[in-house]
């Protein structure tokens, strides 16, 4: 599927003219239940993300946002509803989806080089006997200019041109971020899938990568969903919001979502959404009363 | 080991002749292809054993082939059967039972100490107990049959085939497992083919080296080479060189010596480990070079700072080693100065240019704290006591100055002499005590700023400094024990 693209990622035109239904849908979901080792994480969920959206996923700590990106990678399983991923029910190896997970197996003591990472995610051509005998998985490389080329790309668009021949233990947290950015992007994926991707970095840095991840988005055309624990850094760039708490999901545009009436109907109690002047925003109340957690 | 009654060959200083003479015994022409090999496969899958932190699992490994061995040994077959069909299974069972990298180390640890119990059950039940028991642990390479040479060169080309087919997956589910698994690889499946290969790998290499050293060829070589080369290619080719060339320079020490080729093969490889890590504390890390400039600048200078008090020391250590011998060979004689010079002019020197580097480390130590505290109190007292000590040491020179003008001037002009050695001394002993207090400011700013920064130079130099104060005390007892030596004190007669 990825060997059908061209080699360099198609001008985005914005979905205007698409015809609207579901075959125009990056994902779509249908009163969508989920349960983890028997226990419900949320249920009903219907929502509709149109290709080229830019959206964060936001909810407390433990409320289902990463078992929705499982799903949506085919490595979990609805209990009830339907879901589709770029028009097809998710499979576990789509390589149309971009992964950055928010856990890594790397740390301070890994020396190798980036481009490595990057070059080894290159799905490449697929060949031999059946749909699932990909070279990525099984044996020699015969396309090692094509997969150099993909990785410089992908360094170059995320702004890590200059990392490449560094060892991946000796980055910084911003750095290393932007670096498996470029893991997911080398196949040149339609879906990114981005796991909390500003935690532990501050505020700047958080809005250099959003800055970066909006830019991809843009250029790129590529439907973008991302985890994150403050809307604030990204707020200016988002279509849409997946909001996840106490079971339930609320999808809409940011204003749409992110008001006192609505997160106090999905938590059941009395929630306050405050605006500053610049148009952060901080949410008081919810599953605790601590201000800085919701937003 | 070496075979028994074997009792080192003579050593001509002729390379030639020497490798000839050993390529003339089949049993070291099997050592050496056998270590070769085994050096080979060591290399390419330690690589893979440090990147996937699979240490723990090649020593439990190692030790459940043990059991193995002994249990070959007890049933009258060649332990390298034993060896692998033990590791294979135990592999086996690790992937099975934990294929998540943080929760192997419990399962593991349990695996292994049943399996060493195991084996002592089997070494017991068989009757040449001790014999087969040490060349189990600890390696036997001399007793390598041919016939045991051509399997393990079969079964390594199999280990190696099949870790080609598999090496981008393996490589990229070491490096990023969720990605990994999302993009459709099997994980359990590449787990359990790496934990196979790595078991067949160790069976081999216990023949060699033995299970209780399996570390030190396994996981070591390719440890350094990760921290010369990031480059992955690079680092596995390191990484074989590395273990080759210990197994062959062990295995020719050996002969030469009479002692265990083991011994050499480790030992090799831990001196390489330490000089690796020694440079690798030179380096700056990774935590400081993110830092805002003034700081990164202030440790810089500290780091420079270290490194030349590094050198002051050595000198001054063996400056003062050289200067003692050369008085302690002429006893009882009466020293002047012009003497002195003559007789131990390069320890002399060497004191000289230690106190001069001892000055420049300071005016660095200075700089660097003064540059730190200007965005952390905590390095003001370091940066007053550094120039404190800078203090000290002038006012040590010119002490010293006066004390040796005035020993020079005692010969000719009499009126100055005393006052020379009146002022000189007791100057010379202020700055010294005051450079013994820039010292330890200097170690407690080094020490912090090493800790903050995860900077090892810089702790490594902070102990450095310890140096000079012990040698001051050892210096001050001396003199006491010199000054009481000539009513030489009786030893205490100890009561019955």
């Amino acid at each position: 599927m990825v060997a059908d693209l061209p080699s360099h990622p198609p001008v985005y035109q914005p979905p205007l003219g698409s015809p609207a239904g579901s075959g125009s849908s990056a994902i779509r979901a249908e009163r969508l239940e989920v349960r983890y080792r028997n226990k419900l994480v949320w249920k009903d969920a219907t929502f509709d993300i149109r290709p080229g959206e830019f959206v964060a996923v936001i909810g407390p700590n433990g409320a289902g946002k990463t078992t929705l990106f499982r799903m949506m990678l085919g490595l979990h399983w609805p209990t009830s509803g339907v879901l589709s991923v770029l028009g097809a029910p998710p499979r576990r190896g789509n390589y149309r989806i971009g992964y950055v997970p928010q856990r890594h197996t790397l740390d301070r003591e890994t020396h190798l080089e980036c481009d490595k990472l990057v070059r080894l995610a290159y799905p490449g051509k697929r060949w031999g006997p059946g749909k699932r005998w990909r070279p990525l998985q099984w044996g020699p490389r015969f396309q090692l200019g094509a997969e150099r080329d993909a990785a410089e790309r992908a360094l170059e668009d995320v702004g890590a041109a200059d990392l490449g021949s560094k060892s991946l233990g000796s980055l910084s947290g911003g750095e290393l971020q932007r670096i498996f950015l470029a893991e997911a992007l080398v196949g040149d994926p339609d879906m990114l899938l981005l796991d909390e991707p500003l935690s532990n970095l501050d505020l700047r840095r958080s809005r250099e990568l959003v800055e970066t991840i909006h830019g991809l988005v843009r250029s790129r055309g590529v439907t973008t969903l991302l985890v994150a624990h403050d809307i604030n850094p990204m707020i200016k760039c988002l279509n849409k919001v997946i909001y996840i708490a106490n079971g339930k999901v609320a999808v809409g545009t940011p204003n749409e979502v992110l008001t006192s009436e609505r997160l106090s109907a999905l938590y059941g109690v009395h929630v306050e959404v405050l605006r500053d002047s610049r148009g952060n925003i901080v949410i008081v109340g919810g599953e605790d009363e601590r201000g800085e957690e919701g937003a | 080991m070496s075979g028994g009654g074997w009792s080192g060959i003579p050593w001509s200083w002729n390379i030639v002749t020497d490798v000839r003479l050993l390529w003339s015994f089949q049993f070291m022409r099997n050592a050496i292809e056998a270590g070769t090999i085994i050096g080979i496969l060591a290399g390419i899958i330690g690589y893979f054993v440090v990147l996937r932190r699979s240490a723990f699992a090649s020593h439990a490994l190692g030790h459940t082939g043990f059991s193995g061995a002994a249990a070959a040994v007890l049933v009258g077959a060649q332990p390298v059967y034993g060896l692998l069909i033990f590791t294979m299974a135990t592999a086996s069972g690790m992937a099975v039972l934990g294929n998540r990298a943080s929760s192997r180390d419990v399962t593991i640890g349990t695996v292994l100490a049943f399996a060493l119990g195991l084996g002592l059950l089997f070494l017991s039940l068989y009757n040449g107990y001790a014999q087969e028991a040490y060349s189990i642990l600890f390696g036997e390479v001399l007793g390598i049959s041919t016939a045991q040479v051509a399997f393990t060169f079969w079964s390594s080309l199999g280990v190696l085939a099949v870790l080609a087919l598999i090496y981008r997956p393996l490589l990229f589910a070491s490096l990023d497992e969720d990605v990994a698994e999302a993009k459709g690889l099997p994980l359990l499946g590449l787990n359990l083919a790496f934990l196979i290969l790595l078991a067949v790998a160790i069976s081999f290499a216990v023949q060699i080296i033995g299970v209780l050293l399996i570390f030190g060829l396994m996981v070591t070589p390719a440890a350094i080479a990760v921290r010369l080369t990031s480059r992955s290619l690079s680092a596995v080719i390191l990484s074989v060189l590395l273990a080759v060339t210990a197994v062959w320079a062990g295995l020719f020490a050996a002969l030469w010596t009479n002692y265990p080729a083991s011994f050499f093969i480790v030992g090799i490889i831990f001196v390489e480990y330490v000089c690796v890590r020694g440079v690798g504390a030179l380096r700056e890390t990774a935590l400081l070079q993110a830092v805002d400039a003034p700081e990164r600048d202030g440790v810089r200078s500290l780091r420079n700072a270290t490194l030349t008090a590094s050198v002051s020391q050595v000198l001054l250590v063996g400056g003062a080693a050289a200067l003692v011998v050369t008085l302690l060979a002429f006893p009882g004689a009466v020293w002047s100065p012009a003497e002195l010079v003559a007789r131990a002019l390069w320890p002399l020197l060497a004191l000289v240019a230690a106190g001069v580097l001892g000055a420049a480390s300071s005016l660095l130590y200075f700089s660097g704290f003064r540059k730190m505290a200007t965005s952390s109190r905590e390095f003001t007292a370091p940066a007053f006591l550094t120039l404190v000590g800078l203090l000290g040491i002038g006012l040590t020179a010119g002490g010293l100055g006066l004390f040796l003008s005035g020993e020079a001037l005692a010969s000719t002009a009499y009126g100055l002499a005393p006052v020379a050695e009146l002022f000189g001394v007791p100057i010379l002993f202020l700055g010294v005590v005051l450079s013994l207090v820039g010292l330890v400011g200097q170690a407690v700013g080094n020490w912090r700023v090493g800790l903050r920064y995860e900077e090892g130079a810089l702790r490594a130099g902070a102990i450095l400094m310890v140096l000079p104060l012990l040698g001051y005390g050892i210096a001050c007892l001396g003199y006491q024990r010199a000054l009481s030596r000539e009513p030489a004190p009786a030893p205490l007669s100890v009561s019955g």
